[in-house]
């Protein structure tokens, strides 16, 4: 039966995590590192749209996301507010969207235009930082503190992990061997391990970019969409099951599943934090 | 709206059977939250991404949701791939294009619909000297470039027996040789 505000249900505190599934970005609490299933619901429900990015900006508790339908990038409090777009033009098929919530900014990938894009959080000051050398540019991630920028291309022909600079000097690949369809990334600060997960390899892996030192966390997964991390785990979204899978990073193997009741793909899937961690960065007291 | 206090408090959801729906406060719509599996929208009238349709025949007959029709030509890990409801193709690969990702695009020939990409859309590569206002397209099927006068081959880059000269870029000119004294 009805429910009051179906467009926007406000988050309770604690950490979240949420995803994107056809029209609506759903939350599941998480209490220490497990999924409180039966407590997930949809935050916010946009039916015509086509969701595929999720970001979380901690300062302002809002959710920011990429649409592919009328493409755009829109974002709305947690805390309860009418979705409200911050980019309408220009954009073809955005997917990852990731946030510096020191620098006050956001990032995003295009996979048509073949670019990334950042602007500030209400979609001023807007600028290309990359335009050379993607082919199917889709996860995108922030590291504020250090101010770095890792994206993924899953090119079929050279498929590549590189980093930059938050301004888009100093780009650098950072993998690019037995790589397949590399479509999730996530940085996990407290260890310095940025992991990915490849939807054609089948694995997930982790390497601090600093000392290069790739490693196997786990092999055999199906086909992971969106990954995002929190502590010892990894969450990452599932396009055979149409579900979260929880992934132990250090036991190596999944620990959980969550499959919503929808039977539908899912798209991106981010961390939402109860506080932001601490930190800053040289952008943010310039 | 079950504050009234009438018999028509509570209606049936507008949705198909299954699905659950929910009122939208301040406009007070209607909106479906459960639809049908493969589709979405506030009445479920739309496909899930990856597929295309008129699951309620809103615009003539209702059409089920059926997955994107491009020819083998779209990559099953992109996303977007056609329109909800034409089913037009958007994100076409291998150097194809059209509705249904069925020719080559501009530049390019051959057969999109060859089985191995190998085959499919090779660029046309039209040599620059020895076509018609330097243009880069050609034929969609043979790959035939629009020679200048007296150029040859498919790309436009010799010239016919007895013309010498491509790099004009107006042709290739007769050699005019005396044939006593040549040796063919």
């Amino acid at each position: 039966g009805p429910t009051p505000r179906p467009d926007v249900h406000p988050l309770p505190p604690g950490t979240h995590l949420m995803f994107a599934q056809s029209g609506k970005i759903e939350f599941v609490p998480l209490e220490g590192y497990d999924m409180k299933k039966d407590d997930a619901k949809a935050v916010l429900h946009l039916p015509e749209k086509v969701i595929i990015g999720v970001a979380y900006d901690c300062v302002d508790k809002m959710v920011y996301w990429t649409e592919i339908s009328s493409p755009s990038i829109s974002r709305a409090s947690i805390q309860g507010g009418d979705p409200t777009p911050v980019i309408k033009t220009d954009l073809d098929s955005p997917e990852g969207i990731a946030i510096d919530h020191l620098g006050r900014t956001m990032f995003w990938t295009d996979s048509v235009k073949d670019r990334i894009e950042v602007a500030s959080l209400d979609g001023s000051q807007r600028r290309v930082i990359i335009d050379s050398d993607l082919v199917n540019p889709r996860a995108i991630i922030t590291d504020p503190p250090n101010g770095n920028l890792y994206w993924a291309d899953w090119n079929r022909d050279a498929p590549k992990i590189e980093t930059s600079y938050m301004d888009g000097s100093n780009r650098r690949v950072l993998v690019k061997d037995d790589l397949g369809l590399p479509n999730g990334l996530t940085y996990d600060p407290q260890s310095a391990l940025l992991c990915w997960a490849d939807a054609g390899t089948h694995k997930m892996e982790c390497m601090n970019p600093a000392l290069g030192d790739r490693r196997k966390v786990l092999e055999g997964i199906q086909y992971p969409f969106g990954i995002t991390s929190h502590g010892k785990n990894i969450y990452y979204t599932d396009w055979r099951r149409d579900a979260v899978v929880a992934v132990d990073r250090y036991a190596g193997r999944e620990t959980d599943e969550f499959q919503p009741l929808k039977r539908t793909k899912l798209y991106g899937i981010t961390t939402a934090y109860a506080q932001c961690p601490s930190g800053q960065n040289y952008c943010a007291v310039n | 709206d079950s504050t009234q206090g009438t018999p028509a408090d509570c209606q049936p959801c507008p949705c198909p059977a299954g699905a659950t729906c929910a009122v939208v406060p301040k406009t007070r719509e209607v909106v479906c939250t459960n639809c049908p599996a493969g589709t979405t929208g506030k009445r479920c009238e739309l496909c899930d991404d990856g597929f295309f349709g008129d699951p309620l025949g809103q615009s003539g007959p209702v059409r089920a949701c059926r997955a994107c029709k491009c020819s083998d030509n779209i990559d099953p890990n992109a996303v977007g791939n056609c329109d909800r409801e034409t089913g037009e193709c958007l994100k076409c690969i291998y150097n194809t294009d059209g509705f249904f990702c069925d020719r080559c695009k501009d530049g390019f020939y051959g057969n999109a619909l060859a089985s191995n990409p190998a085959e499919k859309c090779k660029p046309c590569s039209c040599s620059p000297f020895g076509t018609v206002g330097q243009q880069t397209g050609c034929s969609q099927v043979t790959g035939q470039c629009q020679c200048l006068p007296h150029v040859t081959e498919r790309d436009c880059s010799a010239c016919e027996p007895g013309f010498y000269n491509l790099h004009s870029g107006t042709g290739c000119q007769r050699c005019n040789c005396n044939p006593i004294g040549s040796t063919n």
